[in-house]
């Protein structure tokens, strides 16, 4: 999945001379959190709802005139991603340097922005039912073909797969969750059990093994 | 007084002879119920037509379902969910789905026309089946029918949903229907097909906190089943103030069940119904329409519907069941049919983790009526 799948095409910006108050209000009037902030085509800086409550609490050493440019207190220079690169490296990114939204370059132009946001929708179009499903939860040792000795079982059944989910466990098995297109889960299970993997859901399958 | 609905062309909605979904059990049920000298008078529904179905369902869909049920080929008939291992194709599938269809609406037409307050139809409950969409063994909404029917001359209509998988189909044709309260008691979407029925699918618009989910762990006993329902259907009803009940009984919550894994026993089913109907008896004037449903095990859905039976009719309960019947059964299922009506006790082993399973239970109580409190007002 690429970022160009999953950003915000339509990305409100300020210039950097916008008033803090009227980034404030348009961060309102709009229900976003982060504002990239644009010199003609040229990206400047970002600035987060954070950012702006944080310049001007009460609370801080010397709080800034809510009057005060944006460009005063705007983060820069930007961690920007491009639309091409896959959302896993830009999580990895955003989780590094603790940052809740990347604007997307194109040639140097702003074309998009991905915020944590985002990245939640991306998990649940990956992980998420989309068509009624059965769940099968099934450990498979980490070497080249039990996936497909797997799904092949499943073929063989005329049974459609409508997502697959793997992740590492810590003996080095890998855990697979399928979403699988029928009702009746359970003999699908035990073919699956019977060709010698461990099936964890459905619990109790008696197979011949 | 209890009205029964069938006819013996309800067999014909057969997907096949190792589909779960077997014709067997309802005529296990009445060939019990006559072995036992007990079964009444029926009344014979006729099928609906095509274009009834349109308050339901969309035109396309019912087309495309009424021509590859001629046995005509469609090319992407796999976008309304045929064609699967859940949904074959057969031939002549919809006119029996139609006729099905008629006798649960039948049904709401006796309750409409003050002809019975309670009914019993000997089939139907094809919860799954969607707007556009077959899906777990359904292909006509033959509850949503029914409802609308109900609703269309202003009645507010509870639907309360007893089968181990999610009524997604009824909740959806409903989602954002006034009229209409869907409470689903479910094995969670997390385990068990179709997915969903999570405690935060509350309904929308004027449907808002109208739709209830109870998603329950799995391995739940009845006790702990039945304190869900008991936290949760009351007030529901209370608030609601419903004109009549409509309950898909599906057997399927049944520990031997082999399609899920909730624990209810038949002495827990008995109860759940008494207290059914006993709920419909004091909130709606007695009004209440069941169908069958899911419930795959044959040696303990027959039993569970024949005390649905006995207890709608208000009979006793035979001490054994009649060696003819279990001989001419165990013959035709391959299978041994116990001697009692009633599961044995203890009927399975005590279950691990059981306080864990309870408070998991007993918490969705909590969030649900949480949810909806400020809507209940």
């Amino acid at each position: 999945m690429l970022i160009n799948e999953v950003m915000n095409k339509n990305v409100i910006t300020v210039s950097p001379d916008t008033k803090l108050s009227d980034a404030y209000s348009l961060m309102n009037t709009k229900n976003i959190r982060h504002l990239p902030i644009v010199e003609g085509e040229k990206l400047v800086g970002v600035v987060t709802d954070r950012d702006l409550r944080l310049a001007t609490s009460r609370l801080a050493k010397k709080p800034f005139d809510i009057e005060t440019p944006i460009k005063n207190i705007m983060s820069h220079p930007v961690q920007f991603t491009h639309p091409s690169d896959p959302i896993e490296i830009a999580t990895q990114i955003m989780r590094e340097l603790k940052i809740g939204c990347m604007p997307v370059l194109e040639n140097s132009k702003l074309v998009g922005i991905v915020t944590i946001t985002d990245l939640l929708d991306a998990l649940l179009l990956l992980t998420g039912l989309h068509q009624p499903s059965g769940r099968l939860d099934v450990r498979l040792s980490n070497r080249a073909g039990e996936l497909a000795r797997l799904t092949s079982i499943i073929a063989e059944k005329k049974v459609n797969i409508h997502s697959i989910l793997t992740y590492p466990e810590k003996d080095r098995t890998i855990r697979l969750v399928l979403r699988v297109g029928t009702i009746e889960i359970k003999s699908l299970a035990e073919a699956i059990c019977n060709a010698g993997f461990q099936v964890i859901w459905p619990v109790h399958i008696a197979c011949v093994s | 007084m209890c009205q029964l609905i069938y006819h013996p062309d309800y067999n014909k909605y057969d997907l096949g002879q190792d589909h779960p979904f077997n014709p067997r059990r309802v005529e296990m049920v009445l060939d019990l119920l006559k072995e036992l000298g007990c079964l009444k008078q029926t009344v014979k529904p006729d099928a609906l037509g095509p274009q009834d179905l349109l308050g339901v369902h969309g035109q396309d869909y019912v087309n495309a379902i009424e021509l590859v049920s001629e046995g005509k080929s469609l090319p992407n008939i796999d976008n309304y969910g045929l064609g699967t291992i859940d949904n074959p194709i057969v031939k002549g599938m919809a006119e029996s789905a139609r006729l099905i269809a008629g006798g649960t609406v039948l049904g709401a037409n006796l309750l409409l026309q003050n002809k019975a307050d309670k009914i019993l139809q000997l089939g139907g409950g094809f919860h799954h089946a969607r707007k556009n969409m077959a899906e777990g063994f359904c292909i006509y909404n033959d509850l949503a029918l029914a409802i609308k029917k109900m609703t269309d001359v202003g009645w507010h209509v509870v639907y309360i949903d007893l089968d181990v998988h999610h009524g997604d189909g009824v909740q959806e044709i409903f989602y954002s229907d006034e009229n209409v309260m869907t409470i689903s008691f479910h094995e969670s979407g997390e385990y068990l097909f179709p997915g969903t029925g999570w405690i935060y699918e509350l309904g929308k618009g004027m449907g808002r906190s109208l739709k209830l989910n109870l998603p329950l762990e799995p391995f739940t006993e009845g006790e702990s089943y039945l304190e869900v329902f008991n936290g949760v259907v009351p007030p529901a009803l209370d608030w609601f103030k419903p004109d009549a009940l409509v309950v898909q009984a599906g057997a399927d919550a049944h520990y031997s069940d082999p399609l899920a894994d909730l624990m209810l026993t038949t002495q827990d089913f008995e109860k759940l119904y008494r207290r059914v109907i006993e709920l419909a008896d004091e909130k709606c004037k007695g009004k209440i329409l069941f169908t069958f449903g899911g419930g795959y095990s044959l040696t303990a859905t027959p039993r569970i519907w024949t005390i649905l039976y006995l207890i709608l009719m208000r009979l006793d309960f035979p001490k054994e069941l009649p060696e003819a019947w279990r001989k001419r059964w165990e013959n035709k299922i391959g299978k041994q049919l116990p001697h009692f009506l009633h599961d044995p006790n203890p009927a399975f082993d005590p279950i691990p983790k059981k306080p864990e399973i309870v408070n998991h239970n007993r918490e969705l109580i909590h969030r649900i009526l949480d949810a909806v409190v400020l809507d209940w007002l």
